[in-house]
């Protein structure tokens, strides 16, 4: 009796509020649209970022304008805009993207791209001429010119594509505007991410729930960050 | 077997360099001399088929080399090798920046299976690499970090680099102007390793000791112009060009 | 009787499976139904009827029954009728009898009926320092607080609970404003936190504000008509389809839908819906005698548009 008394926690822990499942499924959707908007956004930004640190053409400033404007458009704006093109009315309509996860990339891909192409452009800007002709000489084509820039830049790449990643997770508003949160009624999240779940539960007062919701993000984001971190010191160590 | 003929090219509106000719036939080796700032830079880009000048004409063997197709000048600009005054290393290893010329030359398809054993860490390095290191005597440093060489050693790579898919021309820019004497004697011996070979080297150098050293012709370069161009003898002991025999007896200071 | 049409489906689906044995591949996994399993039906809704649970409670059997998904996406009445408008959802459940009507007659909505009620309340901090406390009119409590300038929030978000609190400000005359009226564009378990926080009275609907009573301070000072108020706090909520003829929507389902939700079965799962032991919303799709105002904007008829 004595043992089975020693092993009682004097503190009882609050228990887990919601089903493993429900949690797990809204953990997928978040790194399911996050992720494939990232990589989205970095097939994109990687030619650009090139496109603008080696080459002159008619437009750069333009294109340049536009990528830093974007790099602080609010989410919310990017929703809008991103609603107005899948809704039944809009251009693309014809698709049925409303309230779907390929909304969501679509979004945070307008809103990571900017980030991610600034953030690489000062990558690979930071690459040797000298480094780049000699690839030249050595009988590289363009595209292997561009290849050996963009390793010779791989730290920096990296940060930038993680720094996107963190900026697409954490947003709550585009992706609460053509995502709608849903989640079925067996509880498994369709469009549900961990930040339009925080905003569900804040929206009814339970903030003991969304903080453990924000908890569970915060170590997504945090264990991101470290990621950045370590790379950004071996580029520097290199 | 590499020829220019009359050719001028202008930077904004002041030409560079004007009406140059000059050849390089398979092994031999040619030195260009001047002041710095003259040009030499310029002459090897454009040997080097990196910058098309604005009139005259660039023969490898019997193609114009700005009259052909992309694709030709590619096949060409393949048979070239350059180093630069810098080493202008990859950050990867030894072995890595002397495979980098190979790998390009390879189809997209090898490549992508390359890649894929790499990830397997079964495919070997090629021959040639480590014979090129051999050459300049960095055999051994293949596994090495391209960063953690010296100055010196890092040029002897990059020469390695240009010399391991065995280049008709080799085009070496100031390659030893920031070494030491012991591996500027390395390098010299390298040049002479792929004259032996039948490579037509030309050679940049602004140190008239060295041209003497390892070449077998002389061009001088002053004033935007090849004053003169001969046996390196002739060259260095009677000049026929007054200015050439200025800059020689170290009277033309630029 | 939806149990037994599952059965005869199942049963219809092997039969094919075993007397289309050798075409098994051509069926693929669609050899169950032919109708509408597997589709999708995009319902807009308001805060309250998914964040006190009764919709998670409602969907699980219609989607089980028809092998459906039902993405519920709850939005302010304003924000549901308006996704609604753009041909993005199929069927909206709202509670706001004057934006339904202005749907309808602009062609966006079909066949409303009526699925269930409960009734606003008005709350505010235990002290109730403008002295509303068992007020039997609403308006007449509003406009206490108005005189006295006590704190009070309103959603502020055009949804059902907005679209009421303005209605009441009207009909008491008063144009509320100034530092004591807070617009929070908020849903209704924030805004009841924010009342909370500020000691400030707000009007909720009773079910969010049940649910959520155990966390805040806030009380009851004027009922609704479930508990004896008055009858200006009614909260009726309501179905419709999107209009086919519009939109390119999901008709079928929608119609699936309301169908389900004015059943017997839906019906007894509102009645017996409890949050924290208390029931939040009372059927009313049920009814001997006919109600043929739950079909068409109020006050209209056939006279009025002929003549």
């Amino acid at each position: 009796m004595t043992v089975i008394a020693g092993a009682v926690p004097i503190v009882s822990l609050p228990a887990f509020p919601f089903e493993p499942q429900y949690v797990w499924s809204i953990i997928d959707v978040s790194l399911y649209v996050s992720g494939l908007a990232i990589v989205f956004s970095t097939a994109v930004s990687l030619p650009v970022a090139l496109l603008l640190g080696f080459t002159e053409f008619r437009g750069k400033q333009f294109l340049q304008a536009i990528i830093n404007t974007g790099m602080g458009f609010p989410s919310v704006v990017v929703g809008l805009l991103v609603l107005f093109a899948v809704s039944n009315q809009g251009p693309l309509g014809g698709l049925d993207l409303v309230f779907t996860r390929e909304a969501m990339i679509m979004s945070q891909f307008v809103l990571a791209t900017p980030a991610i192409t600034a953030i690489s452009l000062a990558a690979v800007s930071g690459v040797e001429e000298n480094v780049r002709d000699a690839a030249h000489v050595l009988g590289g084509t363009r595209v292997d010119v561009a290849l050996v820039t963009i390793k010779e830049a791989r730290y920096g790449i990296a940060t930038a594509i993680l720094a996107g990643f963190g900026r697409a997770i954490s947003e709550v508003g585009s992706v609460l505007i053509v995502g709608g949160n849903i989640a079925s009624a067996d509880g498994v999240s369709k469009t549900r991410t961990l930040t339009t779940a925080i905003q569900l539960e804040a929206r009814q007062g339970r903030y003991e729930t969304a903080m453990v919701l924000g908890g569970i993000l915060l170590v997504i984001v945090l264990l991101i960050n470290a990621v950045v971190v370590r790379l950004g010191e071996g580029g520097v160590m290199q | 077997m590499m020829e220019l003929d009359g050719v001028t090219h202008t930077y904004d509106t002041a030409p560079v360099v004007e009406d140059l000719s000059l050849s390089v036939e398979s092994g031999e080796v040619v030195a260009i001399i001047g002041p710095s700032g003259v040009g030499k830079t310029t002459l090897l880009r454009i040997l080097a088929l990196f910058i098309e000048p604005q009139t005259g004409t660039i023969r490898f063997g019997d193609t114009d080399v700005w009259g052909c197709s992309d694709g030709e000048r590619l096949a060409l600009r393949r048979r070239i090798g350059m180093v630069f005054q810098e080493a202008s290393l990859f950050d990867a290893t030894v072995g890595r920046n002397v495979e980098y010329g190979l790998k390009v030359r390879r189809s997209w398809r090898d490549r992508l299976s390359d890649g894929l054993s790499e990830v397997l860490r079964s495919n070997g390095t090629p021959e040639t690499v480590e014979e090129a290191l051999g050459v300049v005597g960095l055999g051994e440093q293949l596994d090495q970090h391209a960063k953690s060489l010296s100055g010196g050693e890092a040029q002897r790579v990059s020469f390695a680099r240009a010399l391991a898919y065995d280049p008709d021309v080799l085009l070496l820019d100031e390659p030893t102007s920031d070494l030491d004497p012991r591996n500027t004697a390395v390098i010299e011996e390298a040049v002479a390793e792929a004259r032996n070979r039948g490579i037509g080297v030309v050679i940049a150098t602004h140190d008239m000791h060295q041209a003497e050293r390892v070449a077998d012709r002389v061009a001088v370069l002053l004033d935007r112009e090849i004053t003169e161009v001969g046996p390196t003898d002739t060259v260095f002991e009677s000049p026929a060009d007054e200015r050439t025999a200025k800059f020689i007896d170290g009277e033309l200071v630029y | 009787m939806p149990i037994q049409r599952r059965t005869f489906l199942a049963a219809a689906g092997t039969g094919a499976v075993a007397g289309l044995a050798g075409c098994s591949q051509i069926l693929g996994g669609n050899d169950q139904t032919a109708g509408v399993a597997g589709e999708t039906l995009t319902l807009t809704t308001t805060t309250s009827t998914y964040d006190t649970g009764l919709l998670g409670e409602l969907n699980g059997p219609f989607e089980e029954m028809y092998g459906v998904s039902v993405d519920s996406v709850a939005q302010g009445t304003g924000a549901a009728l308006e996704t609604a408008r753009n041909g993005d959802s199929d069927v909206v459940m709202v509670h706001a009898r004057s934006l339904e009507d202005e749907f309808m007659r602009n062609g966006h909505g079909v066949n409303r009926r009526d699925i269930m009620f409960n009734d606003f309340v008005i709350v505010g901090p235990e002290g109730d320092p403008a002295g509303i406390q068992g007020m039997a009119s609403a308006t007449e409590a509003f406009t206490t607080i108005a005189n006295s300038e006590s704190m009070f929030v309103s959603r502020g978000d055009n949804s059902g609970t907005h679209t009421k609190e303005l209605l009441i400000w009207e009909q008491a005359g008063v144009e509320p404003g100034g530092d004591w009226y807070q617009e929070t564009g908020t849903g209704m378990g924030e805004a009841l936190n924010i009342a909370n926080e500020q000691g400030a009275y707000t009007l909720s609907d009773r079910g969010t504000y049940l649910s959520q009573r155990s966390e805040i301070d806030l009380v009851i000072l004027v009922q609704g008509p479930i508990e004896g108020g008055p009858e200006t706090l009614a909260n009726p909520y309501g179905i419709m389809a999107v209009n086919p003829a519009v939109h390119d929507v999901n008709y079928d389902l929608s119609m699936a839908y309301i169908g389900y939700i004015t059943s017997p079965q839906a019906q007894d799962l509102i009645d017996g819906y409890r949050a924290n032991g208390e029931q939040l919303f009372f059927p009313r799709a049920l009814s001997e005698d006919p109600d043929f105002q739950q079909y068409v904007p109020e006050g209209w008829s056939s006279n009025a548009t002929s003549g």
